[in-house]
């Protein structure tokens, strides 16, 4: 028998269910009698919900059956299943609702809660809403044993998910003594499965108070529920058609059903599971309803904290170093498939901390596996950046580096306390999954320290670092769909708005667009929004109707146009924390630039603080502009000027820092080799222009030959 | 050549926003126009002023005041005496004493507190938290369910704890939202979107933009208001066009202008007059800047401002 057949037959069933006990209750109470479920302003809140029909008498619970077994359509579409699965729920209620048409007290005396007042809707649905609980589960059986019974109620409830049972279940919990009711998150509903019908009505009255759903609006109720209420049925063998009508309504409310029956049970993507192994079904249950647990405590012997960022280890209090620059480090996040990895799975492969004498060096590989269905490739790196702060915050643990250049060193008061390897993995797993919630769902930490493995596990990772590298430099503004705004630092220049592309990162430095990329998606309403680039205005300058109207929007009407490739025209502004500081030679026709950490003066005869003052604070000074390190070798780089052709001085250090990229970019733009060497510095000239001009002269410095700025 | 004025008023408003109940309900908001500026359109609804109580009673330490609540020892009787003072529109009751380091009154003692007030005063109500984002994520739950129907605004939902104040205030008692943020239009705005994407109605929700005393980092409170109304209205920025609610006692009564003795600071005068000065002129400040509404202390303070309201629309 096909599973169409066996939802019509148990929706049947369950009307004719409800029309025997509504014909007794109406042989007994007269039609007229009144109808009410008690402490609710919603009346029989199924009907009322999904027909818009307000039973407030007998004989108008007997209209409302009759159309109910309307809506249980019998066509072999999905939608008949739907529809019929609702109406079982509705007719659920009918047979509950009897029960209350004689006394407003028909479970009292016994372990059974019934129906739930508007009060613990609202009890329930606020922490429902704010997902202080994540979700809640309805258990309908008797389990295998006992036993497991209360495994399975224990472990949903340490994951803070709202337990809801029906049938046998209940007399295991019983049997075994455990505590049960609405604080403890644990309600006994009833023993037959229509007592359904009450958790039906607690969503459905969730839906009208929290979503302001109008009765009668079918659709709405459901996508509400799908939306917004995080449920999901766990049904233990033998399923029968009755229940597997409910969950037919069950699947249309957007709550998945899975069960260990395989009789006449057929397997529905995301909607109904098959889970043979009962033992696994908290896993199977989340997992198919998208439930993340939220991290709360992070299971350290030490104390966890930003105040410990900063915190040095000197050799003197160090129990051990682990260093990359001498042995092989790494750090790795690689995205998985979900059923390859386990979640909180710590690995430690190798010696600890303990095996090593005091104040000795070890090698570590960290590999972080994270799976979910929102996750890309291109978070791993804004991931493996973030470790440097999660470790930083252990007390008594100091962490430099990323990659394959990391060095960590743990203190002996942290060794003492009862520090090993495995916590560095509770750490990182705790807040991969509590600050990537939203991409994450599962994530397994391997920590390896044996130093035999560690060669050949470097050098893979190592293959993905320069696969990341490769992509990176793919990357160009033309070949991507949208750049970013990123207004992260507008608490301290309120009118200042980065825009971020691959080929121009943010002026701090810290944002590049795969960051920007990354945060918006993390946080869609957060400081990176996306901005389109369809309207171009001038290829050239990278001017853009739509870059405008963001810079607009985001500066609350500041300012109102930047380009993205000129220092001359509407060149973009800064805040106050760019790295570096370009700004015009007139006497070369070239630029300077300057970075932060240098405190000299310029061939412009202003040091960088004295350049920071003309240019940050959200304003456009035409011939200054704040930049980050890495735009510098960027083709994108003064374009509208000429390029980088431009550039005519730079301090040695920063020099040194874009050498290569900078070199290769002169190199792929005019031909030029060893660009940097015609580029002066501090060493040859501070801030003589004529001299700078002499040594330009010289050095056979592109510039000369190029059309003046101004 | 003659001057010829041209109306500055605005296609987009600002969000009229309902508190309270009945004939003393109140509507903040709803202009079109920048503050005060009556002669380029009609302010049909003219700032308002709330006097401020606490859980714990009356602010004693301020000079006066002891005189003004004379005779009322029980909460009610004090919250009918602040609500009758000349100029009041609404009761501010900050729930201070809830705070766990500050007596941690437990949140079924402060649910029967605030009925108790709200059983004896007709004026709208608005609640201020008690400065602790857990307590009072917990206790806004409550406070909500014991004035459901009175339609309290509830001023504390930060960025900590706004979807337990948004579900439950907002959502499930229909109550109003206060999102408070400190002094930084992006978090305000960000806030406002977090909450409406809660199910909230925009039109449910009002801005605390924070507040600081005059001559204490005032500019940033200043600008911050300024820019948030200019982009609520010249840009029709939908996020931002909630009206802005400003305590401004809880920041005036803690500086040293305010607080001093006359007998350390003689030549400094009355120290009455000056915590009065203070709370007026920052009031004034954040009027002009464009708060809907203000909080006050002292009955004189709420009294002068009311009149200078009245004198400027």
């Amino acid at each position: 028998m096909g599973l169409f057949d066996r939802v019509f037959r148990g929706s049947a069933e369950m009307y004719q269910k409800a029309e025997e006990e509504l014909a007794k209750v109406i042989a007994e109470l007269g039609e007229d009698a009144q109808m009410q479920m008690p402490d609710t302003a919603y009346f029989l809140s199924c009907i009322y919900a999904y027909l818009g029909k307000k039973v407030t008498k007998l004989s108008e619970l007997r209209d409302a059956l009759a159309e109910i077994k309307g809506k249980m359509t019998t066509n072999y579409r999905t939608t008949d299943v739907f529809s019929s699965g609702i109406g079982t729920a509705m007719a659920a209620e009918v047979i509950e609702a009897t029960k209350y048409a004689r006394t407003p007290t028909p479970y009292e005396g016994t372990v059974y809660h019934g129906h739930f007042s508007d009060a613990e809707v609202r009890e329930l649905g606020v922490p429902l809403v704010t997902q202080d609980i994540p979700g809640f589960v309805v258990v309908i059986g008797p389990a295998p044993s006992t036993e497991e019974a209360v495994n399975l109620i224990k472990g949903y409830q340490t994951r803070g998910i709202f337990v809801f049972l029906i049938g046998g279940v209940i007399d295991q919990a019983v049997e075994a003594g455990l505590s049960m009711g609405f604080p403890v998150r644990v309600v006994p509903v009833g023993q037959e499965i229509w007592s359904v019908g009450h958790i039906i009505s607690l969503v459905e009255r969730a839906a009208m108070i929290f979503g302001a759903v109008q009765p009668g609006d079918w659709e709405a109720f459901n996508e509400y529920s799908m939306a917004r209420i995080f449920a999901f049925v766990n049904a233990y063998k033998p399923v029968a058609d009755i229940v597997v009508a409910c969950g037919g309504g069950a699947i249309a409310m957007g709550f998945p059903v899975i069960t260990n029956d395989t009789d006449d049970m057929w397997r529905v993507p995301k909607s109904l599971i098959i889970q043979e192994d009962t033992e696994d079904f908290i896993e199977t249950s989340l997992e198919a309803r998208d439930i993340k647990i939220k991290i709360t405590n992070i299971d350290i012997p030490v104390a966890f904290s930003t105040a410990f960022e900063g915190e040095i280890i000197r050799k003197a209090d160090m129990r051990v170093d682990i260093n990359g620059a001498r042995f092989d480090c790494f750090e790795w996040v690689r995205s998985q498939e979900a059923k390859d990895i386990e979640d909180h799975q710590i690995i430690v492969d190798g010696p600890d901390i303990a095996d090593i004498e005091p104040g000795g060096s070890m090698s570590l590989g960290v590999i972080v596996d994270v799976a979910g269905k929102n996750m890309q490739p291109d978070f791993e790196p804004v991931f493996e950046r973030k470790f440097h702060n999660f470790l930083n915050c252990i007390e008594g643990v100091m962490h430099t580096g990323q990659r394959d250049m990391i060095r960590i060193r743990i203190s002996n008061t942290a060794f003492e306390a009862g520090f090993s390897i495995r916590h560095i993995g509770e750490v990182l797993y705790a807040k991969v999954k509590s600050e990537y919630d939203t991409v994450v769902d599962k994530c397994q930490v391997t920590l390896v320290t044996d130093k035999a493995k560690l060669k050949e596990l470097r050098a893979e990772a190592n293959k993905t670092y320069d696969k990341r590298d490769l992509r990176l430099r793919a990357m160009t503004d033309e070949n991507v769909e949208v750049f970013y705004n990123c207004i992260l630092c507008q608490s301290f220049s309120p009118a200042h708005v980065c825009i971020v592309t691959p080929e121009r990162l943010g002026l701090c430095g810290a944002v590049s667009w795969l960051d920007a990329k990354a945060t918006n998606e993390l946080d869609p309403n957060g400081p990176c929004q996306v901005v389109t680039k369809k309207r171009v205005i001038d290829e050239r300058v990278g001017a853009f109707e739509d870059v405008n109207e963001a810079v607009q929007k985001y500066s609350h009407g500041a300012l109102q146009q930047v380009t993205l490739y000129s220092i001359l025209e509407d060149p973009m502004t800064s805040c106050g924390c760019f790295e570096c500081i370009c700004g015009i030679e007139p006497i070369s026709n070239g630029v300077s630039i300057v970075n932060r950490e240098h405190t000299g003066v310029t061939p412009l005869g202003m040091t960088f603080s004295e350049m920071a003052s003309m240019t940050g604070g959200g304003v456009q000074t035409p011939g200054f502009m704040g930049h980050g390190k890495h735009f510098i070798a960027s083709k994108k780089f003064l374009k509208a000027e000429g390029g980088v052709a431009r550039i005519v001085w730079m301090p040695k250090a920063l020099k040194e820092t874009v050498r290569e990229r900078l070199n290769e970019s002169a190199k792929e733009l005019y031909g030029i080799d060893d660009f940097c060497d015609r580029i002066a510095d501090e060493d040859s000239v501070t801030d003589d222009p004529e001299a700078l001009l002499a040594f330009l002269t010289e050095k056979e410095h592109p510039v000369l030959a190029m059309e003046p700025l101004l | 050549m003659a001057f010829k004025q041209v109306p500055q008023k605005f296609t987009a408003k600002i969000n009229p926003l309902t508190i309270g109940e009945g004939a003393d309900a109140i509507t903040l908001g709803g202009e079109n126009v920048l503050p005060f500026y009556s002669f380029d359109a009609a302010i049909d609804n003219a700032p308002k002023i709330g006097i401020e109580i606490s859980d714990n009673g009356y602010a004693a330490n301020i000079p006066g005041i002891a005189e003004f609540y004379a005779g009322a020892e029980t909460l009610p009787e004090i919250a009918k005496k602040a609500a009758a003072a000349p100029g009041v529109d609404f009761l501010a009751i900050s729930m201070e004493g809830a705070h766990p380091d500050n007596g941690d009154r437990p949140v079924d003692e402060c649910a029967k507190l605030v009925s108790d007030i709200a059983a004896v005063v007709n004026i709208p109500i608005v609640i201020e938290g008690s400065r602790n984002v857990e307590k009072d994520a917990k206790l806004f739950e409550k406070l909500a369910e014991a004035l459901q129907g009175k339609n309290v605004l509830f001023l504390s939902a930060r960025e900590e704890n706004y979807k337990s104040i948004a579900a439950a205030a907002g959502l499930a008692y229909s109550q109003k939202i206060g999102a408070e943020s400190a002094v930084d239009i992006n978090l305000a705005k960000q806030l406002n979107v977090l909450i409406s994407q809660m199910g909230v109605k925009t039109d449910s929700v009002a801005m605390n933009l924070g507040s600081a005393a005059a001559g204490y980092g005032f500019e940033y409170v200043a600008t911050t208001i300024d820019r948030v109304k200019s982009a609520a209205l010249a840009q029709n920025d939908n996020m931002l066009q909630m009206p802005i609610v400003t305590p401004v006692a809880s920041e005036t009564w803690t500086v040293k202008e305010s607080i001093v003795s006359e007998e350390d600071f003689p030549e400094w005068g009355s120290s009455e007059e000056r915590g009065i000065n203070m709370e007026i002129a920052t009031a004034a400040a954040c009027l002009a800047a464009g708060s809907n509404a203000v909080i006050l202390r002292h009955p004189e303070s709420v009294a002068t401002v009311s009149k200078l309201i009245a004198a400027l629309i």
